[in-house]
């Protein structure tokens, strides 16, 4: 599942036809503003006890109540969230920008194209990389001693 | 003998009278010069308090002065910021939605109604572009300069070289004099340079035999280097909007750009404390001469 943090519906709308061009069949859950996001991946609020587990975030920066990196630097002190993987997908390309996303601890920085075919092509990397060939951390709930066993 | 001390007493007596008189008038004047002296000490104290106060004031007002320009800066930051971000969205949806009306719809749309699109998509990229450029050459002026010895002819053969492989030229004929060197932030006078020569593989793409040149001149006292090329060039009466953000000397689609090339070309030399210029005709190529600090050439033995 792809958790994608965008309050812009005509984004919002562009985003999920590109992953589905793209043949990525995974379920897309969607968060409008950082609050929501938190609520949802920490299980408060509305998601009490049905926290979401993505296997990535795509997080904007510029949001509404919430802005992108605090729900960044919320979810890294957040144990059960620490080292869930995060793409920032924003339209800012400001050094600021890059540069406190990845020390909040971003696992990814990718600027929004214009041109939506560059998009197109940027999401089936995103895909392709991040739902296919990254091997995402163990969650840190369930599974401590099957990981061990495995190793 | 006594009649004598009578009268010398009384001369002496008369002589003391004298000097008593001196002393008085002495004193007299002593007292006014002093009087006159604690006077002007006042009227010392009054002015350097006068002149502290002012100083006060002045500090005062460098302080408000700073402190509003710093707020100006930080609104100039905030607005960039806004427009790198607010800017760019619309035009993804309008760029997004017209390519999804081609891809789905494309087939009931005839040749015109796709070329309708088409040229919606290449605005909103061009405004994208436009954009990214006017945030670039704000950028300019926020970044923090750090100045060291720079070799540009190696640089130009680096940003030559990038140009090869992204556009091929292969009767690009290159020309770059060694050991030219200046002192400089090296990003941004790669930037220089690099706008300049893509200039010059842009205005030489009608060029038969295309050369681009880079070396140093010492023309009177002040060295300058220079980028020339034999490409398509300007008419001299246009010289004054060369460096102007925005301004282009060729019709759209012509040759391609935002017209923020030079203008930012400019802007890095000044903050060099540099100047450019450049002297061209239509069809006779252009040459772009610049000075910076420290610009001279060093002695390359054994290189060509």
């Amino acid at each position: 599942m792809i958790l994608l943090v965008e309050d812009n519906p005509d984004h919002e709308a562009l985003t999920i036809r590109a992953l589905k061009k793209n043949n990525i069949v995974n379920e897309v859950q969607v968060a409008r503003d950082g609050a929501e996001a938190l609520e949802m991946l920490m299980g408060t609020g509305r998601f009490e006890a049905k926290a979401v587990r993505p296997s990535v975030v795509l997080l904007d920066l510029k949001l509404p109540k919430v802005d992108g990196i605090d729900v960044l630097r919320q979810l890294r002190n957040h144990e059960p969230t620490r080292l869930l993987p995060v793409v920032v997908l924003t339209s800012s390309d400001e050094e600021r920008d890059v540069l406190e996303s990845y020390q909040y601890g971003a696992n990814s920085y990718i600027r929004k194209p214009v041109d939506f075919l560059q998009f197109m092509e940027s999401t089936k990397q995103l895909g392709l990389y991040w739902l296919v060939l990254n091997q995402s951390p163990p969650d840190p709930v369930v599974t401590d001693d099957k990981s061990l066993a495995s190793s | 003998m006594p009649f004598d001390d009578a009268q010398e007493i009384l001369l002496l007596r008369s002589q003391i009278n004298t000097l008593e008189q001196l002393l008085q008038v002495h004193e007299a004047t002593a007292l006014q010069q002093a009087l006159r002296l604690e006077k002007t000490i006042e009227r010392l104290q009054d002015k350097t308090a006068e002149v502290e106060e002012l100083n006060r004031e002045l500090e005062n007002r460098v302080l408000q002065r700073t402190s509003e320009l710093q707020a100006a800066v930080q609104e100039l930051e905030t607005f960039c910021y806004s427009v790198s971000h607010d800017l760019r969205a619309p035009l993804r949806t309008l760029d997004g939605f017209s390519q999804a009306l081609l891809e789905d719809y494309g087939e009931t749309l005839d040749a015109d109604g796709r070329m309708f699109l088409d040229r919606i998509r290449k605005n909103s990229q061009h405004l994208a572009q436009l954009i990214d450029s006017l945030l670039q050459l704000s950028r300019l002026n926020r970044l923090e300069m750090k100045t060291q010895a720079v070799d540009l002819s190696q640089m130009v053969a680096a940003v030559i070289s990038d140009l090869k492989q992204a556009q091929p030229r292969p009767e690009m004929a290159v020309h770059i004099e060694p050991g030219i060197q200046a002192e400089g932030d090296s990003s941004l006078l790669q930037n220089v340079l690099m706008n300049l020569l893509e200039n010059s593989w842009k205005f030489t793409a009608k060029t038969e035999h295309p050369t681009v040149e880079f070396g140093l001149q010492k023309n009177g006292s002040e060295p300058c280097c220079f980028v020339r090329d034999n490409g398509a060039g300007f008419d001299m009466r246009f010289e004054g909007k060369l460096f102007g953000a925005f301004q282009r000397l060729h019709r759209p689609g012509e040759f391609e750009g935002t017209g923020i090339g030079l203008a930012t070309v400019q802007r890095i030399i000044r903050r060099h404390r540099g100047r450019i210029w450049a002297q061209a005709a239509v069809n006779e190529g252009a040459t772009f001469y610049f000075t910076l600090p420290g610009l001279r050439q060093t002695a390359m033995e054994g290189r060509a």
